[in-house]
């Protein structure tokens, strides 16, 4: 034990020294991760809030043949433009969201009193960039379509109401901590990922740089156990993580509480016991990753072998949000023992600031520490090889 | 004292299995500087790394002042101090924090490690470095911060591997004499070397490996008579068959 605190202590101080090494973990990181999530979520509320209010130009195919509806569209902050020639490619090479085009045959129907026929040109295939303007067309339409045919009912001596059996309420109960923005999607990725390979320069460093700079041979030549070399190198590298992803939020939470923003406030006020929690969700994860490193540099042959492993974990936490994007599923307890779903469903709810079962903390925590003592086997085997040490 | 016996050791590679140590047998006694002569690749250095621990062997026995290696390690490393091939040193360290650390491995209290540094210092003339960062050392300046490392906790068997690679001659010299010292003292002191007349002049007994195996063995005067060389290095010649990679 005393071993592992020395050889803990002089890996924290090597590390301590390499000042690249702390300006990019205290530094770069800290700066970037609420440079990235910020700069997401107020491109996404300035861009809606453009489509909601700005003007919409629409461009009309014989807007000619519908003069009333024209008009109309005009009064609801509509500016109706000319049509391009051929509308189906202009939308899809992304000149306009949204075209609307009149049917010929529209007057007459209008006429006789049959519906009359408009057709809404529009790409699905970019739902984040288009999806708001389209809505509002459909919107428009849906509430001329509603206002003449009232007219109409009214006309012939009919109440209005008889046409609408239903009159649809909505009441949302989602908190405002739960309100679903960007930011809240960013978060629990980019701390599952500087949990899981924020160390990774000092676990690099200190088992295939030891090794490339030729002074893992003498470390191994002494009493010390190979257990203990590699449980110091693994904490120094979760330490380090730890210390990575502290100044990180600090940073968020500072930087989000100077700027003035119309930016929904939920996902960056999260409190003392949100962050206390929030460590604790990550500990398995900073473990894991350090342990996972460490393995990896051990198995390398070189420094540059063990980096070229890291997009692969890069992408490693990635996955339980893309498949969340793709099918998003209730929450069921098995899944907080899932590596990283467990983790990233964890980190939503106590952003969401919801109450979480101590079962549920304790499958989420035990199958977590249970992965990195399986991953510390791997590693400790990974050790005792004798190519480790004899590189040369 | 260190003995070893029936020492195997091969290695697969691309171009097949190589036999880096086949069949050797030695005994380093205490109070004795035992040279292992051998050309690079004759695999010196694969028996020094069995001898403390860094490999097992695939057949034969190390005993080190009793104990075996396979049984007790950490005993084993223990009472041994060792100069590997690998001298890397830490360089965000400074030569003092780096001998200091391994003394804290081998489980000393800082006032013995304080002490043995300033002893360590003296003997190896290391004043004008020991509290500087050892980023850009001499190769002189790192060998001598690797030595410290090795000895700073005071063992009775020292084993070092081509010590004077890469040495200037003013510290040759130094690392000759503190080899000696440590003789009188007492100690099992082994050192490999490619350097005929580095051997010639200080070892009490040699052991000359040639492609793994031991080709003679015994004292100056034995290896001369086994021979029929009156010339210590033309007997080393004549024991492997040539005089290929051992002058520098």
């Amino acid at each position: 034990m005393k071993a592992l605190w020395v050889v803990l202590r002089k890996e924290l101080l090597d590390a301590f020294r390499d000042r690249r090494m702390v300006a990019v973990a205290f530094l770069v990181m800290p700066l970037a991760v609420p440079t990235i999530i910020g700069g997401t979520a107020a491109l996404g509320a300035r861009k809606q809030a453009a489509q909601l209010e700005s003007t919409l130009a629409l461009p009309v195919i014989g807007g000619k043949l519908a003069p009333n509806l024209v008009d109309w569209l005009g009064q609801q902050n509509v500016e109706v433009t000319a049509a391009p020639a051929d509308p189906d490619a202009a939308v899809r090479a992304q000149q306009h969201d949204v075209i609307l085009r009149i049917d010929p045959e529209y007057a007459e129907d209008w006429r006789n009193g049959r519906p009359a026929g408009v057709e809404v040109i529009f790409d699905s295939s970019r739902p984040m960039s288009t999806g708001a303007t389209i809505a509002r067309v459909r919107g428009l339409l849906d509430g001329y379509s509603d206002t003449v045919g009232t007219l109409r009912l009214i006309a012939r001596g009919i109440h209005p109401a008889v046409a609408r059996p239903l009159q649809v309420g909505s009441r949302d109960v989602a908190t405002p901590e739960a309100r679903f923005d960007l930011s809240q999607q960013l978060l629990p990725y980019l701390l599952l990922l500087l949990a899981f390979i924020g160390g990774m320069q000092v676990a690099i460093d200190a088992t295939a740089g030891e090794r490339e700079r030729q002074s893992l041979e003498p470390l191994l030549a002494t009493p010390v156990s190979r257990e203990a070399i590699i449980s110091a190198k693994i904490l120094a590298t979760a330490i380090f993580a730890l210390l990575t992803i502290t100044a990180t939020l600090l940073a968020y939470r500072i930087s989000f509480a100077l700027l003035p923003s119309d930016l929904p406030e939920s996902s960056f006020a999260f409190g003392p016991r949100a962050l206390l929690q929030l460590f604790v969700v990550i500990l398995p994860v900073v473990l894991l990753g350090a342990t996972v490193l460490t393995a990896l540099a051990a198995f390398a042959r070189s420094y540059r072998e063990a980096q070229g492993y890291l997009p692969l974990l890069i992408f490693l936490p990635m996955v339980p949000t893309l498949v969340l994007m793709v099918a998003p599923v209730r929450t069921q307890t098995w899944m907080l023992a899932v590596p990283f779903l467990g983790q990233n469903q964890l980190i939503l709810r106590i952003l969401r600031d919801e109450r979480i079962a101590p079962g549920e903390w304790g499958v989420n925590l035990g199958a977590g520490f249970a992965l990195v003592a399986v991953a510390w086997l791997v590693a400790a085997r990974l050790y005792y090889r004798e190519q480790l040490a004899a590189s040369s | 004292m260190s003995y070893v016996e029936g020492l195997r050791k091969a290695f697969r590679t691309r171009g097949g299995v190589v036999q880096a140590v086949d069949d050797v047998a030695f005994e380093a006694a205490d109070g004795q500087i035992t040279g292992l002569l051998g050309p690079n690749g004759a695999g010196k250095t694969t028996t020094l790394r069995m001898l403390y621990t860094l490999m097992a062997p695939d057949t034969g026995r190390v005993l080190v002042d009793g104990l075996d290696p396979a049984v007790e390690p950490g005993r084993v490393r223990a009472t041994l101090g060792v100069l590997p091939d690998a001298r890397g040193i830490y360089k965000r360290l400074t030569a003092r924090e780096n001998v200091a650390y391994f003394g804290e491995l081998h489980g000393l209290d800082r006032r013995t490690i304080a002490e043995r540094i300033a002893n360590l210092c003296r003997a190896l003339d290391m004043h004008e470095f020991i509290d500087r960062r050892a980023e850009g050392f001499s190769q002189g300046q790192r060998t001598k911060t690797a030595i410290a490392r090795a000895l700073v906790h005071d063992p009775r068997n020292v084993v070092l591997d081509e010590p004077a690679n890469g040495l200037d001659v003013m510290t040759t010299r130094a690392l000759r004499e503190f080899l000696l010292r440590l003789r009188e003292d007492g100690r099992c002191v082994l050192f490999s070397s490619h350097i005929m007349q580095e051997v010639a002049r200080l070892c009490d007994r040699i052991v000359v490996i040639a492609h793994g195996r031991v080709v003679a063995a015994g004292s100056p005067d034995e290896l001369r008579e086994s021979t029929g060389c009156p010339n210590l290095e033309d007997a080393f010649v004549k024991a492997i068959g040539t005089a290929e990679g051992l002058y520098e």
